[in-house]
């Protein structure tokens, strides 16, 4: 509970910070508070104790799904310090907003009642809107700003109506109260519920890129300044997975309901991984795997076994860690080739710094699920959780496109590793050396020891 | 411990290679990395108690089936000696004068060979997928950095190192998935082979979870129709690279459906025996044809060994005393014959800057020394009694008389086939008038002859008396064939 108003109260400290011109005060301000956070987390053992009147609790996944949250901001913070160095406007306004959303991220993990789910997807997203626009000067950034701001606002605009229509079958938003309610559908089925399940379900999956509701993700990754990229695609991901994964088991998932996610599940897998394979750009690259990474997570939660909810902290903070990596590694080596953002970028990066040359490569086959790196133990954890479900079929589809995956990501590794004429002139700052490397020797740690995630 | 050395002293070497990057010593650290694990693998040898060894075992992920369990028995101990008794040779084969960074080439050598050691090791089926999957990425860059161009469509080394990689996934990640479904119907959801083959699958579910288990060795043997990859791999690997592929890395696929595939779906394997047999045979007759009509030599190496290959899975599904002992002693003259033969192929590169066989001829004038250990090697490829593939086709010939004649027939074609290209090649490259046109070339030097006559006097040795390497396999054949029939 304190760690809540401690971000929230962060937010604004950086704001006045900004205020008064402290621009280098701001990364360690910023950091410190995100650190005061995880050890307020740690020590709070106020698990599952309802708080602020019966609104948010925390249990055991929400306590996880928090800390990693908080860690991975802490990494992106920890990287901004470089990436907005040579700018001088706004550089607070950014830190804050990005405080802002992650109060949201951490209200997601919480929720037991549907207007804090409401609630929290708009803290989430609406600073969202704003940094996807943070590059003011660029048609790009404001593009993306746009389109994201539009979709998502109609994205919430099913949230809130499905929530109302749930509200009506249950007369009240409590998610003990709609529990109950659920059980009783199972015997006696009401239109409205499902239907209004089907609304939520549809303003959650906006959130987690899953097809079809995944057009703007490529433009908003596209667009939007990297680090902001980095965010979205880490820590927002976490955010609405949790709250998603919540949210379907609390209302039992109505049988039809059910049948419409598993076709959603089986769309992301599909277009995530067809469609990566014709990038080049790569950050759209790292969209769609994004989505195609989203799929492998709607099975999990399909799933609703005893541990999916570890399996699916597991599966994104891992996740979130090589992609923040690659993040970090993508903008170094767009700066050595003057603001290109085509994948070839990285062609001779082995040769120039054999170092960032293996992290790459670890951070790469993590995400294409290889042995040995946590994106294998996450992938094969999905698996085991599928077939426990009896899904399968979808388990085969899946185990196909994970594989369509692994070529698309060969191709970047085979891009750093093929030496080129004239090598990129890399410049990385310590901070940045340090963190490229905790995520690349972390992804292969807790491959090894996945234990230490649980 | 000394299967741990075994995986730590060429993972610890590749290392140090790696990191240090002494190109100037390369060879020489690896050379003495892979003598010290071919010396444990044979002190292993001589320890070896006769029933299955367990010798440790650690919990690593219980919750998923994941533990670390190594062990062996007989049929384990033959591939890890195998293992390790080839690299020296194949660490050796590499020249160092003129090599491109020679670290980075034995440490991608020397990962492979800790990667295949956990393979032949490994008592638990997620711990056998995470070697073999692991085996792959140091391949993939030896492809990548040193792989050449071969002509035709889709020939450069990057498209053929994608196929390659894509295709050996492919198998492994049905694999993965064949795993995993295994671990969840597994009451206490272990992953160990213990556990998985005393599992009962009902019948239906053998059948199509033979075809999950069975892809990704058919991929990596490979088995016709799943065999476009390895003539284009082996052409265009360097020569290191193809050697550890045929000679080495491919008998994960004979290992593999010995632990998993005959095991685990006993009514799926007897429901598909005669398809995969069928096509195994069709694809070994189809590449020892193709083979015939080959102009440069690596191939003709490659489509030789997918046809030598196709015999050896055949032998397996016979699943008989005589077809198992037969297709896995075969497996390792095999070995033999593959690095020689590709240890020929370079060296005759060398002396003629060619691999084309149209260019050859009469090599035999200025090469004599060379020609004899040529001639010597290829008696044992057209398995020539008192050779050691004689005794392993002979073998696998008689496994297959019993399950059918008609199957014993196709065999004997192929190994007729084989005669008939491998006494060609010879012909066109040794024999004939001196082809003018070729650069003055020396005799077999010192190093040929360290790395030829070792392979050349083993697969003689055990050609005449191969009782060591059978009274190995024995028992352990012996033992999975008697649960097998107690089934039926």
């Amino acid at each position: 509970m304190s760690a809540l108003i401690l971000t929230s109260v962060l937010g604004v400290l950086l704001l006045y910070l900004g205020l008064f011109g402290q621009k280098k005060l701001l990364v360690p301000v910023g950091v410190l508070g995100l650190l005061a956070a995880i050890g307020l987390f740690v020590m709070d053992r106020s698990i599952n104790v309802p708080m602020f009147a019966h609104m948010v609790s925390f249990d055991r996944a929400g306590w996880l799904f928090s800390c990693g949250m908080l860690v991975v901001t802490v990494l992106i913070f920890l990287f901004g310090a470089d990436y907005y160095a040579r700018q001088e406007e706004n550089v607070a306004e950014q830190y804050a907003l990005m405080i802002f959303s992650l109060t949201g991220a951490l209200l997601l993990t919480s929720y037991t009642n549907l207007l804090m789910l409401f609630l929290g997807i708009e803290i989430l997203s609406i600073p969202l809107y704003i940094m996807a626009g943070g590059k003011r000067d660029s048609m790009r950034s404001s593009e993306a700003s746009f389109k994201y701001f539009l979709l998502g606002s109609f994205a919430s605009a099913f949230l809130l109506m499905g929530i109302a229509l749930i509200y009506g079958v249950a007369a009240s938003f409590d998610l003990g109260v709609v529990k109950e309610v659920a059980l009783r559908q199972l015997v006696q089925p009401d239109i409205l519920f499902t239907l209004g399940c089907f609304f939520v379900a549809i303003g959650l999956s906006f959130k987690v890129a899953a097809a079809p509701f995944h057009f703007w993700s490529p433009d908003v990754y596209e667009g939007s300044p990297t680090l902001i990229t980095a965010f979205m695609s880490t820590v927002v991901k976490m955010a609405a997975f949790i709250g998603l994964y919540r949210f379907v088991g609390i209302t039992q998932m109505p049988p039809t309901l059910g049948k419409a996610l598993l076709v959603m599940t089986i769309f992301t897998l599909m277009i995530g991984n067809i469609v990566a394979l014709r990038q080049s750009h790569f950050k759209r690259l790292m969209a769609y795997s994004s989505i195609a990474h989203s799929g492998f997570l709607l099975m999990a939660v399909l799933s609703q076994a005893p541990n999916t909810a570890q399996v699916l902290f597991y599966y994104t903070f891992t996740y979130s860690l090589a992609t923040v990596g690659l993040f970090i590694l993508m903008t170094l080596a767009k700066r050595a080739a003057n603001g290109d953002e085509h994948i070839r970028i990285f062609r001779g990066l082995f040769r120039a710094k054999p170092w960032l040359g293996v992290v790459m490569l670890l951070l790469m086959l993590s995400l294409a699920g290889i042995p040995l790196t946590a994106g294998f133990v996450a992938k094969y954890q999905i698996f085991l959780l599928a077939i426990g479900a009896d899904l399968i079929k979808t388990t085969v589809f899946a185990v196909l496109m994970a594989l369509v995956g692994i070529y698309y990501y060969a191709v970047v590794i085979r891009e750093a590793f093929t030496p080129s004429e004239e090598a990129p002139a890399l410049v990385v700052s310590p901070v940045n050396l340090l963190l490229i490397s905790v995520c690349g020797i972390s992804v292969v740690l807790f491959g090894l020891l996945p234990g230490y995630l649980q | 411990m000394l299967l741990i050395a075994l995986l730590l002293v060429p993972f610890l070497a590749a290392a140090v290679l790696l990191v240090a990057r002494p190109d100037g010593a390369a060879r020489t650290i690896a050379l003495l990395s892979s003598f010290i694990t071919a010396a444990l693998a044979i002190l292993l040898w001589v320890r070896y108690p006769g029933n299955n060894v367990t010798l440790l075992d650690l919990a690593w992920m219980p919750s998923w089936g994941l533990r670390f369990t190594v062990g062996y028995d007989g049929t384990g101990l033959l591939f890890l000696l195998l293992t390790g008794l080839m690299f020296p040779f194949i660490i050796g084969a590499g020249r160092s004068e003129g090599a491109d960074r020679p670290a980075l080439v034995n440490a991608l050598l020397l990962f492979t060979q800790s990667a295949l050691f956990g393979v032949f090791m490994a008592q638990n089926a997620f711990l056998f997928y995470i070697f073999y999957e692991l085996s792959l990425v140091p391949l993939f860059f030896l492809l990548l950095f040193w792989g050449s161009a071969v002509p035709g469509r889709l020939g450069s080394a990057k498209a053929v190192t994608m196929r390659f990689f894509i295709y050996t996934l492919l198998g492994g990640l049905a694999l993965l998935f064949a795993i995993a479904y295994c671990v969840v119907q597994e009451p206490s959801h272990s992953a160990d082979f213990n556990a998985l083959h005393a599992l009962r699958l009902p019948g239906d579910v053998q059948i199509w979870l033979f075809w999950a288990l069975f892809l990704a060795f058919a991929v990596k043997l490979p088995i016709f129709p799943f065999h476009s990859w390895q003539p284009d791999t082996y052409t265009s690997a360097p020569l290191q690279g193809t050697m550890v592929l045929g000679g080495v890395l491919l008998k994960m696929g004979l290992f593999g459906i010995l632990r998993f595939v005959l095991p685990i779906v006993p009514e799926g394997v007897e429901f598909w025996r005669s398809t995969v047999i069928w096509m195994a045979l069709i694809g070994a007759l189809y590449a020892g044809i193709i083979a015939f009509r080959q102009r440069d030599l690596k191939r003709l190496v490659a489509y030789s060994s997918l046809s030598h290959v196709g015999l050896l899975c055949a032998g397996l599904f016979a699943q008989n005393t005589y077809g198992i002992s037969g297709s896995l002693y075969q497996a390792f003259a095999h070995a033999v014959l593959v690095v020689c033969m590709l240890y020929l192929v370079g060296a005759i590169q060398r002396r003629t800057g060619t691999t084309d066989l149209e260019a050859m001829g009469g090599l035999k004038h200025r090469a004599p020394r060379l020609a004899a250990l040529f001639f010597l090697v290829m008696l044992n490829a057209v398995a020539l009694p008192l050779t050691q593939s004689f005794v392993g086709e002979w073998l696998m010939f008689n496994g297959l008389w019993q399950r059918d004649g008609w199957m014993a027939f196709a065999a004997v074609t192929t190994i007729i086939l084989g005669a008939i290209y491998m006494l060609y090649a010879y012909q066109r490259v040794m024999l004939g008038p001196e082809n003018a046109k070729l650069p003055q070339a020396g005799d077999a030097d010192q190093h040929d002859h360290l790395v030829l006559v070792p392979l050349i006097a083993v697969s003689l040795v055990l050609g005449v008396f191969p009782a060591p390497v059978l009274n190995l396999l024995d028992g352990s054949v012996q033992q999975m064939l008697s649960t097998f029939t107690a089934l039926y």
